[in-house]
């Protein structure tokens, strides 16, 4: 049942929201705007305003012809390897994040709330921090200068988040299911996949949009340990953004952005209508 | 273990230059990997460029850019580091070689800089931060002044003004005419940390270069507590007085428009304020560029210089990669064609800078350059990592850019504060 009567409070709220909704959306719109006006243009007018001629072709230099140093491919190369790291990482790390959050929340054992307090710790190290220890990691492994490199990281970091989020949304299923379910002679991994599992889409798709997201925007640790070719698609973006010397590529910029951000875009509306749902089950226990 | 090094490096120089063909198929292939967050746009070309030449020299050239800013970088060269994996050659400036020197062991180039001839032609300042501990284990790539005075033809012609400006108090009474006649901000200026930074070191290096040696690159606390850079610190707040104050965190090209359109009058910004000019559709009559005020009348040069450190290989390839890589950076030509691209003026004080390639602004900027040298008025700039290592620069720069944005703080106040960043931060 929807309410559709506009009290003055009501016409208040709305007011406040699209307000709220608009100041975050400004942005967007100047560097959609942006994205389809010329550098010279943006210089001799303004940061910000109405496109005098639409140039398209910002998307195809974008896309594909743009140099970082001297690989003229543009984004394109970039967004495969990024694929390459997001995609096998945010699966592993929610998997393993779901059998951990699983563990945690529902079987007893010793140490168990230490392994879960320790497993959360790392969402309360700073980025910059880790940096040196996955260093000494990855050279000892063998994988510096790889996408692997990458995927190991992001999926032993991103179990952090995804352990959290499923141990809190795993706790609200009753103790005694899986008490019966021993009975009945079930372990540890059927119990998981029987009924834990077909219980947990929507916390499932949480995990994946929030970990999709961050590995897909994550710079430090793919400009850090990859060279080159393999780099991921922001190091490329910000490779069209730093040079103190030269007139700011506002526009090709722009584009780059919109392409580079729609996968998650994708991700996040496909799955989006969990996301709030899912994101604060077991918040009011 | 030195001299055996440095004579493999010989070697494989003599091998490369003497006697290429004989040698080239019992030698090895001279390979090069670099580490430098040149991408895109002019340094992008440039560094291409190079790379092209050192493959017509029978080279292979393996470049990472890293993307970004220094910060970036200098996380991947501490990873590659410390995989035991550095690259042969990398981009560093400024006192921070010095400092990552200690880190890992880097390559003598001592040998090569002496058979070429090098540092008799190197400004001294310059020559000493590539060789810490006093041997070269670093060149310079390319000079920038970030001291140029750039002034707006339409605002001078709105205050009917025809000179231009040479010391401090020209620079005010122009500056002053100029809003007396109209002009909305007789400064154009971006809202970066370095933007700030470099009106203070124009305004201290232009009041007394001297003064600028001993307080910003020596940190000499007299200096610092001395009346030169209270002077500087009024100087600012003068400039601050008429810029726009809507420019926050804004890169400098944000007003270009504005400032040749003369609604803002002049720019004190790095040489390379001219190639973004002309990369904007501007044309160059729409500008006279000169070197910043000096209130003793000479040109002071505040440097911002580009360099590459080797580090120390054992694969001969690299090993003759790197001889070939240092030979190229010291050579005229090179140095013209890295110059010309990027809008900078070669590390050496004798290319000739008659030639079409280059501009009015590059041979003033270079003729600067060699009177600042020869009067002792070459400094380092504190703005672009040159006087002092990361961390000191960053203190100092905090308490400018704050002066630049508060105006309630005095320039007594901001002069005992730049010292006591001084003292809390090295």
């Amino acid at each position: 049942m929807r309410d559709t009567t506009f009290t003055p409070g009501r016409i208040l709220i709305y007011l406040a929201v699209w307000s709220l909704a608009a100041a975050w959306l400004v942005p967007l719109a100047v560097v959609m705007l942006n994205s389809v006006r010329t550098a010279e243009e943006i210089v001799q007018t303004s940061m910000i305003g109405w496109p005098e001629h639409w140039a398209w072709d910002n998307y195809r230099t974008a896309w594909a012809d743009f140099c970082v140093a001297q690989t003229c491919a543009g984004i394109r190369p970039y967004m495969l390897n990024s694929a390459l790291v997001s995609i096998p990482a945010t699966i592993i790390s929610t998997v393993f994040g779901a059998v951990a959050g699983y563990a945690v929340s529902l079987w007893r054992f010793p140490g168990d709330r230490w392994i879960y307090g320790v497993v959360t710790l790392g969402l309360f190290l700073p980025q910059q921090m880790r940096l040196l220890p996955w260093t000494i990691v990855l050279r000892d492994v063998g994988l510096i200068n790889t996408l692997t490199g990458l995927v190991l990281i992001h999926s032993i970091q991103g179990l952090s988040f995804t352990t959290l989020f499923c141990r809190n949304y795993y706790i609200a299923i009753p103790r005694e299911l899986i008490g019966a379910a021993r009975i009945d002679g079930a372990g540890f991994f059927r119990i998981f996949r029987r009924i834990v599992l077909p219980l947990s889409p929507p916390i499932l798709i949480v995990t994946v949009i929030w970990q999709f997201t961050h590995i897909w925007n994550e710079f430090l640790y793919g400009v850090t340990f990859t060279t080159g070719q393999q780099q991921p698609v922001t190091a490329a973006l910000i490779a069209l953004s730093a040079a103190v010397a030269d007139v700011p590529q506002h526009g090709v910029q722009s584009a780059a952005v919109m392409i580079a951000a729609l996968p998650t875009l994708l991700v996040y509306l496909l799955g989006g209508r969990y996301f709030v749902r899912g994101l604060t089950a077991g918040a009011v226990k | 273990m030195t001299n055996l090094r440095r004579r493999t490096v010989l070697a494989g120089t003599a091998g490369l230059l003497a006697v290429p063909h004989q040698s080239r198929a019992q030698a090895v292939k001279p390979r090069l990997t670099v580490i430098s967050q040149w991408t895109s746009g002019s340094d992008g070309a440039a560094i291409t460029a190079l790379g092209k030449k050192f493959e017509e020299k029978g080279g292979i050239w393996q470049h990472s850019p890293v993307p970004g800013f220094t910060t970036e970088m200098m996380n991947k060269l501490r990873a590659q580091i410390m995989a035991g994996d550095p690259p042969a050659c990398s981009q560093l400036k400024g006192p921070e070689i010095a400092a990552w020197s200690k880190i890992a062991a880097t390559t003598d180039l001592d040998a090569i800089v002496a058979a070429a001839g090098y540092e008799k032609v190197v400004a001294p300042d310059l020559a000493r931060l590539h060789k810490p501990g006093g041997h070269w284990i670093s060149l310079p790539l390319q000079i920038y002044s970030t001291n140029m005075l750039f002034l707006s033809k339409r605002a001078m012609d709105k205050a009917k003004a025809d000179q231009i400006p040479v010391t401090w108090a020209d620079f005010n009474a122009l500056a002053a005419k100029m809003k007396a006649a109209g002009v909305t901000y007789p400064i154009a200026n971006g809202g970066t940390r370095p933007d700030d930074g470099q009106k203070f070191e124009a305004s201290l290096a232009g009041i007394s270069p001297t003064a600028y040696r001993a307080a910003i690159m020596n940190l000499d606390e007299t200096a610092l507590k001395g009346p030169e850079v209270k002077a500087a610190f009024v100087q600012v707040r003068k400039i601050a007085d008429w810029m726009d104050p809507n420019t926050a965190a804004q890169h400098f090209s944000t007003n270009l428009k504005r400032f040749v359109a003369g609604d803002m009058g002049m720019m004190i910004q790095g040489g390379w304020a001219q190639g973004v000019l002309l990369n904007a559709g501007y044309k160059l009559d729409d500008f006279i560029i000169a070197p910043g005020p000096t209130d003793n009348g000479k040109p002071v040069f505040l440097l911002n210089a580009d360099a590459f450190i080797f580090w120390q290989r054992k694969e001969a390839d690299l090993q003759a990669g790197q001889a070939l890589m240092a030979q190229l950076v010291m050579d005229p030509a090179i140095q013209t064609m890295y110059s010309q691209i990027t809008g900078s003026i070669p590390v050496r004080t004798d290319v000739d800078l008659s030639g079409p390639g280059w501009s009015d602004g590059q041979r003033r900027t270079a003729a600067a350059l060699k009177e600042a040298v020869a009067s002792n008025q070459a400094v380092l700039s504190l703005a672009h990592n040159m006087a002092q290592q990361n961390g000191v620069t960053a203190a100092m720069i905090d308490v400018i850019t704050e002066y630049v944005k508060d105006k309630t703080i005095t320039p007594d106040e901001a002069a005992s504060r730049l010292n006591e960043a001084v003292e809390g931060s090295h």
